[in-house]
């Protein structure tokens, strides 16, 4: 946990420990997230993370809408993989209410959810770039394949953000027509991608100069706090909710769990280039199962919905890791309590464990390896 | 929801019993003398412990090696209407179980044991609790307010804390706008086109009040019927035809709207104007340019040929009083050439340096010294005139 200083220099000359304001805005905190580190010389010898501006109250929200109105919130938390978010939900409230949702609608989810995974990450290793060093390139590179997903979502649902698409017991309409060789292309031209982003960063020098032997986290450290995802799956720790606990359909996909070995910066960055792969993988054969014809809604569903007495706590495996959403229902129309438990807020708790110790332009590596959404954290 | 805040004390009926073989056994039998309530949710299994009991449950679900519970996975705050409650959802990575437990602690007493030295996860998570819900959790080690870093000084999470109506938010937004309203309605009834349209606009507002009106009965009865989503959109929609019908019967076409005199005749004057203006540019610059004049030259000369073209066409036709309103505070100010422009600014420039030197040299502080230089300025503009 606690990493070992290096002793002191001596000087004559008498130091004193300075105070460093990072954000809150600043290109290399990802969003309006402020930390306040104590530095001596360049070694951080305390972080202070503070969060919280981009707080919204969406759970106290939630609470005061229906449960078709709540959907838009969680478009609203994590921006990047707003399809997975909002299949958590739909996972909660279709798990109190009992409601099965049609196979087809659940292929289409599955598509839309892993796709999502492949952009969010490209957006992660151009955003990481950045912070290493390789400026421009790999941004550039990321952005047009992430740009060529996006126009699928948004003939998909007629948005490029907030999708607002998975309803309870499916989704809200048809995917269009000749929808599944568009994605074939997308794909095709996104895995090259993908490639591309492997030749230009995996082996570069300065990226494995800057990341490999970062900051290793042991699996232990990582359980204790609370992380998931790549972050938890680069210590090695084979945990992945698609498999651990399969939700949806994913028990008919034939896809591996990459691990990293040491926990390291540069784990987390092969873990989610892998996962990338798997998820293209996933898509392939959600395209050859899914039926041509079928319902994408369940039948009978009203459009305001009265869920039974019931909680639960959803979770799935969203790109930044396990996002669960704790529901109660007490027969109302609304959710009575909505607790969102956002992957971010538990890696980022534990920065203050990671940064100290290391170099201050380490702190950033380190921070950006998380790959924050601020929206997500502070919710 | 409203049905919920009329029923605040509303609970679940009846619990259900979770099947046997779950991961509550086990913790049945390591803790013995601890009285546990066992249920099952619409996921996990759960268990409703009590709060003195709670550090004991937790110590033994996280080291008992059983149970190995060693990742909290949620810690939630939940505000019942009758206690507050704080829920744990905890997972197993070495037996891939999961277990949800609930302690509760009263509104007068909002204690709770920490967690956050068996989860290290738990000091964000109780970090927020405590912000939003209130709930104190005893021995943690750093309670600050995490998502509003001064805090709010209130428990927004809290059922007795609602949403804020509309018009409470837009309190000042309101008052601002029926103040504006106060201070335009005089100037609005002088204007000879506003009232129609008031009018006209009133009407339109009725009619989708009207039409409002209509939609949320026709919903209202739908949903009593129990219909389904796309019956409940046929028959709105035919109420909606019903109120559009009966509107068309009763106003008669009253829409022959009498064209507004435009004030095309003001436009085309200063077209004109314009024109002539371009025209007497264009003149002067190829006459300049002929002549060989430098740019300066012809800058001067061609506003050399404005001037008389002025001059010549008289004071310019004025369409408003508003119009000529700006243009006669302008045309006191003398137009200065860019030379003697910069020659200013240098001279200012010395001023400042000047003033600032002074002031340090007198060892004033940052505030009292911009004020220092502002008063120097100010006496230099009135010794420029």
């Amino acid at each position: 946990m606690a990493t070992e200083l290096p002793p002191p220099v001596e000087h004559e000359l008498e130091t004193i420990d300075l105070n460093i304001n990072v954000g809150p805005q600043h290109p290399a905190t990802h969003g309006v997230f402020r930390m306040i580190l104590t530095v001596d010389g360049e070694l951080v010898v305390d972080a202070d993370p503070v969060i919280g501006y981009m707080h919204r109250g969406g759970e106290k929200l939630s609470e005061n809408c229906d449960y078709r109105q709540a959907i838009g919130y969680q478009d609203r938390t994590d921006y990047l993989a707003q399809f997975n978010t909002e299949w958590t939900y739909m996972l909660a409230v279709e798990k109190v209410g009992g409601i099965e949702v049609p196979e087809r609608a659940e292929y289409i989810r599955v598509i839309l959810g892993e796709l999502n995974r492949i952009s969010s990450h490209f957006m992660f290793a151009g955003a990481f770039g950045t912070d290493i060093g390789l400026f421009g390139t790999p941004f550039m590179y990321s952005f047009r394949e992430r740009e060529r997903i996006q126009d699928l979502f948004e003939e998909v649902t007629g948005e490029r953000m907030m999708y607002n698409y998975f309803r309870p017991g499916g989704v809200a309409w048809d995917i269009p027509d000749g929808f599944k060789d568009k994605v074939r292309d997308v794909l095709k031209e996104a895995q090259q991608g993908i490639d591309d982003l492997d030749g230009l960063m995996t082996e570069n020098e300065v990226f494995l100069a800057r990341c490999r032997g970062l900051n290793p986290v042991s699996p232990e450290e990582a359980i204790n706090w609370g992380f998931s995802g790549p972050m938890l799956r680069a210590t090695g720790v084979k945990h992945d909710l698609r498999r651990a606990e399969p939700y949806s359909i994913y028990d008919r996909f034939d896809f591996d769990i990459p691990v990293g070995t040491s926990g390291d910066v540069y784990d987390r960055y092969l873990v989610r280039l892998e996962e990338m792969r798997q998820s293209a993988r996933i898509v392939e054969q959600a395209l050859e199962q899914i039926p041509d014809e079928g319902p994408i809604m369940a039948p009978g569903i009203k459009r305001v919905l009265r869920l039974p007495h019931g909680e639960v706590y959803a979770r799935t495996e969203t790109p930044r890791g396990e996002y669960g959403i704790y529901l109660i229902s007490r027969g109302g129309e609304g959710p009575y309590r909505l607790k969102i438990r956002s992957p971010c807020f538990c890696n980022l708790s534990a920065l203050r464990n990671m940064a100290v110790g290391n170099y201050m332009a380490d702190a950033i590596i380190i921070l950006g390896s998380i790959d924050i959404v601020l929206c997500e954290v502070d919710r | 929801m409203a049905e919920q805040q009329a029923h605040p004390g509303q609970q679940q009926a009846t619990l259900v019993a979770p099947p046997p073989g779950t991961v509550v056994d086990i913790f049945k039998e390591v803790l013995s003398d601890i009285e546990l309530t066992p249920y099952q949710t619409a996921g996990d299994v759960a268990i409703v412990v009590q709060r003195e009991d709670l550090p004991r449950v937790m110590k033994t679900a996280k080291e008992h090696p059983r149970l190995a519970l060693d990742y909290l996975r949620c810690l939630s705050g939940v505000d019942t209407y009758k206690e507050l409650e704080v829920v744990y959802h905890l997972y197993s990575f070495r037996h891939k179980h999961s277990v949800q437990v609930k302690a509760s602690c009263s509104y007068d007493e909002p204690h709770m044991p920490t967690v956050s030295h068996l989860w290290q996860t738990a000091n964000w998570h109780e970090r927020e609790t405590k912000e939003l819900f209130g709930i104190i959790f005893d021995g943690h080690p750093d309670l600050r307010p995490l998502l509003t870093e001064e805090g709010l000084g209130y428990y927004i999470l809290r059922k007795s804390h609602p949403l804020a109506e509309i018009e409470e938010w837009q309190e000042d937004y309101l008052k601002l706008a029926a103040e504006l309203e106060a201070k335009t309605k005089p100037a609005a009834a002088a204007a000879p086109a506003a009232p129609s349209e008031a009018e006209d606009r009133a009407a339109k507002v009725a009619l989708a009040q009207k039409k409002a009106a209509a939609i949320k009965k026709a919903r209202d009865e739908a949903r009593a019927k129990g219909l389904s989503t796309e019956e409940e959109k046929a028959f709105v929609q035919q109420a909606l035809r019903a109120v559009e019908e009966e509107e068309a019967k009763r106003a008669p076409v009253a829409a022959s709207a009498a064209a507004a005199p435009t004030p095309t005749e003001d436009r085309a004057a200063k077209v004109a104007l314009a024109q002539k203006k371009a025209a007497a540019i264009k003149k002067a610059r190829d006459e300049a340019r002929a002549k060989g004049l430098s740019m300066e030259e012809e800058k001067a000369f061609v506003q050399q040929a404005l001037k008389a073209l002025e001059a010549e066409a008289g004071p310019p036709p004025a369409p408003s009083a508003q119009a000529q309103a700006p243009a006669a505070a302008a045309a006191p100010a003398p137009p200065m050439d860019r030379a003697a422009k910069i020659a200013l600014a240098q001279k200012k420039a010395t001023v400042i340096k000047k003033a600032r030197d002074e002031a340090r040299a007198r060892g004033m502080s940052s505030e009292e010294e911009r004020r220092f230089v502002a008063e120097a300025l100010k006496k230099f503009a009135a010794e420029q005139g």
